[in-house]
C-alpha cells in the first residue's frame, strides 16, 4: 500500500534533480557539438591554445606581461593527475557546461524554458566561438564563471564571490579583466549595497589578480600603442563592427571567426536575436523591487562598459593608441572586443527573459501548445550560428605531438645545467603540417622548465596584403632578435646571454645553423635540430 | 495558436538559414601553404 506513494515521490526527486541538472546537461551537449573532433586523441593546437604533454611545473619565467598566470601552472599541476591531453578537453568541456549552468541560474523563476534558453545564448553564440578559435581558453574560463560572479556579487558577502570567482583566477589576465568589471558593478548598485561590502567585493578582485599583476608591474615590458590598429574590433558580417559587436561578433581575427558567420541570413537573424533579447532586458529594469534582479543595473553598466572599450577601439583608436603611450597598462584595451563577455551575458538573461515571455502559458480559449514555441526557442542560438559545429567544421582538431618533440622535450628537461633556451624561427607562430596546417603559438614555449627566449613581436596581416608588426614586450627577447638580425656567428653573445640551446624548427634551420660555430649539435631529427652552446 | 505558427516559420526560416550556411562551409578549404613564418592571424 506504500510502495505507490514512495515510488510517487521518489519520481518526483529524480525529475526535480533533472531539472536542475538540465542547464548543464544542455551545456555538456552544446560542448561536444562545438568541440566535435578536438574531444578526440591528441591535443588541441590554435593560436593562443598551445598545450604540452608534460608541462613544467614552473612558476613562469620573467619577460613580458605575465598572460599565462597562473592558467599555465594551474594546467601543469592538474597534469601531474591526469594527461595533459585529458586535462586540456576537461577544461573545454567545462567552460561550456559551467556557463550554461552559470547563465540558467541568473533567469528568474523557477521555469525550465527560461532557464535553458539562457543556458544554450550563452554556451553557443559568436564570442564564445570566436575566442575558441582564437584559442583563448584562460579567457574563457572567466567566461564561464562570470554569471556565478555575478550572482554572487549580487547576494553578497566576499566568501561566496571568492568562490565563483575561482574560474577566473584561474585563468589569470584576462579572464580577471573581462570579470572585474562586471563584479565591482553588480556589488555596487544591488539593492542593500554597502561602501563595507565593495570594498570586501574589490578586496576579493584585487587578491586574485596579485599573482599576474606583481610580475607585470615588475616585469618592464612595454606595450606598442600599434597593438590598437592590429587587434581592435572588426565587421565580420554585412552590419559593420558596430552590428557585429550587438551580436557578439567582431574579433580582431579574420581567421578566427566562425564558419559562414557572415552569411547574410543568418547574421541578420543573430543580429535581431540578440537586439530582442538586450530589449527585453532594458524592459525587464523598468519595474523595480521584486521584478528586477538584484544584478541588473550592474550587469548593464559592465556590458556598455565593455561595448564602449569595444567601440573606442574601432572608431577612437587614437583615444587608446594615446592612453598606452602614457601607460602600458592600458595595453589589455587594446583587444576591446574581449569585454564584451558581461554584454554576452546580459544578452543571455534577456534571451531567458524573452523565452519566458514567448512560451508564458496563454490564457485563451482555446490555446497552443507551447512546446513547439519552446523548441523553436532553444534552437535559435544553434540555427543563427551553425558554423561553431564540429569543432568550427574541423578547424578545432586533437593532433599528437610527432616523436622527435617529446624526445627533444625529455633532453632539454633532463639537464640540470641553467641556461635559457633560443627558439628559432625567430617568430611566434608556426603552422606545422601534422597539427594541419593551423597556425599556432610555438609550442617550445610551454614545453621546456627553462627560460624560452622566443619572439614575442606579433605579425598581422592586412586586408591590403600588408603586413602590420606589433613590437614585442620582452626586453630579453628583443635584445636576442637585434643580435639574430645581424650578421655573423652568434655562440658567443648568445652564451653572454645566459643562452644555453637553441631549438631550431622548420624548413630554414640551415640559416641559424651555420652561424652557430662551437655549439654540440644534441639532436638532429626531421623537424627539429637543437644545439648546446 | 498564432504564436505557434509564427514560432514555426521563424524556425523554418533559421532553417533554410543555417542549412544554406552549413553547405557553403562544408566546401573544401584550400590548404595552407608550407612556410617559415606566420602572422597571428589577420584583419
Amino acid at each position: 500500500m506504500t510502495g505507490g506513494p514512495a515510488r510517487a515521490a521518489s519520481r518526483r526527486r529524480w525529475r526535480g534533480a533533472l531539472r536542475a541538472a538540465a542547464p548543464a546537461l544542455a551545456g555538456l551537449v552544446l560542448g561536444v557539438a562545438a568541440l566535435g573532433p578536438a574531444l578526440g586523441p591528441g591535443f588541441v593546437l590554435r593560436y593562443d591554445m598551445v598545450v604540452a604533454p608534460d608541462p613544467p611545473l614552473a612558476w613562469p619565467a620573467a619577460g613580458g606581461f605575465p598572460r599565462a598566470v597562473p592558467s599555465d601552472l594551474i594546467f601543469a599541476a592538474a597534469a601531474r593527475v591526469l594527461p595533459a591531453e585529458l586535462v586540456q578537453k576537461a577544461i573545454l568541456l567545462g567552460i561550456h557546461v559551467l556557463a550554461a549552468a552559470g547563465a540558467a541560474a541568473l533567469v528568474p523563476g523557477g521555469r525550465l524554458v527560461p532557464r535553458l534558453a539562457a543556458a544554450v545564448l550563452y554556451a553557443w553564440n559568436a564570442y564564445l566561438a570566436q575566442r575558441l578559435l582564437l584559442g583563448q581558453w584562460a579567457l574563457l574560463l572567466g567566461y564561464a564563471g562570470l554569471p556565478w560572479a555575478v550572482r554572487a556579487a549580487a547576494r553578497g558577502g566576499p566568501g561566496r564571490l571568492a568562490l565563483a570567482l575561482l574560474p577566473a583566477a584561474a585563468g589569470g589576465f584576462q579572464a580577471m579583466l573581462v570579470s572585474a568589471p562586471a563584479v565591482l558593478a553588480v556589488a555596487a548598485t544591488r539593492p542593500g549595497r554597502s561602501w563595507r561590502g565593495l570594498a570586501g567585493a574589490g578586496g576579493v578582485v584585487a587578491a586574485y589578480c596579485l599573482p599576474w599583476a606583481v610580475p607585470a608591474l615588475l616585469s618592464g615590458a612595454s606595450t606598442d600603442p600599434a597593438g590598437v590598429d592590429a587587434f581592435a574590433a572588426r565587421a565580420d558580417g554585412p552590419y559593420g563592427t558596430a552590428g557585429s559587436l550587438l551580436a557578439l561578433g567582431g574579433i580582431w581575427n579574420a581567421e578566427a571567426e566562425v564558419p559562414g558567420q557572415g552569411e547574410w541570413l543568418p547574421a541578420t537573424a543573430r543580429l535581431a536575436l540578440c537586439l530582442a533579447a538586450i530589449a527585453v532586458y532594458l524592459h525587464a529594469g523598468r519595474g523595480r523591487g521584486a521584478a528586477r534582479p538584484d544584478w541588473w543595473a550592474g550587469l548593464l553598466a559592465a556590458a556598455a562598459a565593455g561595448l564602449a572599450v569595444a567601440l573606442t577601439g574601432a572608431y577612437l583608436p587614437g583615444v587608446l593608441r594615446a592612453l598606452i603611450a602614457w601607460w602600458p597598462g592600458f595595453g589589455p584595451l587594446r583587444d576591446g572586443q574581449a569585454y564584451l563577455a558581461p554584454l554576452a551575458l546580459l544578452v543571455a538573461a534577456g534571451f531567458g527573459l524573452l523565452a519566458a515571455r514567448v512560451t508564458a502559458p496563454s490564457a485563451g480559449r482555446r490555446p497552443g501548445p507551447v512546446w513547439p514555441v519552446a523548441a523553436v526557442v532553444l534552437l535559435a542560438p544553434v540555427l543563427v550560428l551553425p558554423g561553431a559545429a564540429w569543432g568550427a567544421f574541423g578547424r578545432l582538431d586533437a593532433v599528437a605531438y610527432p616523436a622527435e618533440w617529446r624526445r627533444v622535450q625529455a633532453l632539454v628537461n633532463g639537464d640540470p645545467a641553467p641556461g635559457a633556451l633560443v627558439s628559432l624561427p625567430w617568430s611566434a607562430h608556426r603552422a606545422f603540417p601534422w597539427n594541419g596546417g593551423r597556425v599556432t603559438l610555438d609550442p617550445a614555449i610551454k614545453m621546456f622548465a627553462r627560460r624560452v627566449l622566443w619572439n614575442d613581436a606579433l605579425t598581422v596581416g592586412l586586408p591590403d596584403g600588408g603586413v602590420l608588426r606589433v613590437a614585442g614586450e620582452d626586453p630579453k627577447a628583443r635584445a636576442v632578435g637585434a643580435l639574430l638580425a645581424g650578421d655573423g656567428p652568434l655562440t658567443a653573445a648568445l652564451r653572454a646571454r645566459g643562452v644555453r640551446y637553441v631549438l631550431l624548427a622548420g624548413p630554414d634551420r640551415n640559416t641559424f645553423q651555420s652561424r652557430l660555430p662551437g655549439g654540440t649539435v644534441v639532436h638532429a631529427g626531421p623537424e627539429l635540430t637543437v644545439i648546446r652552446l | 495558436m498564432l504564436r505557434v505558427f509564427a514560432a514555426l516559420i521563424a524556425g523554418a526560416v533559421l532553417a533554410v538559414g543555417a542549412s544554406v550556411a552549413v553547405v557553403n562551409v562544408a566546401s573544401p578549404t584550400p590548404k595552407a601553404p608550407d612556410r617559415p613564418l606566420y602572422n597571428y592571424g589577420s584583419r
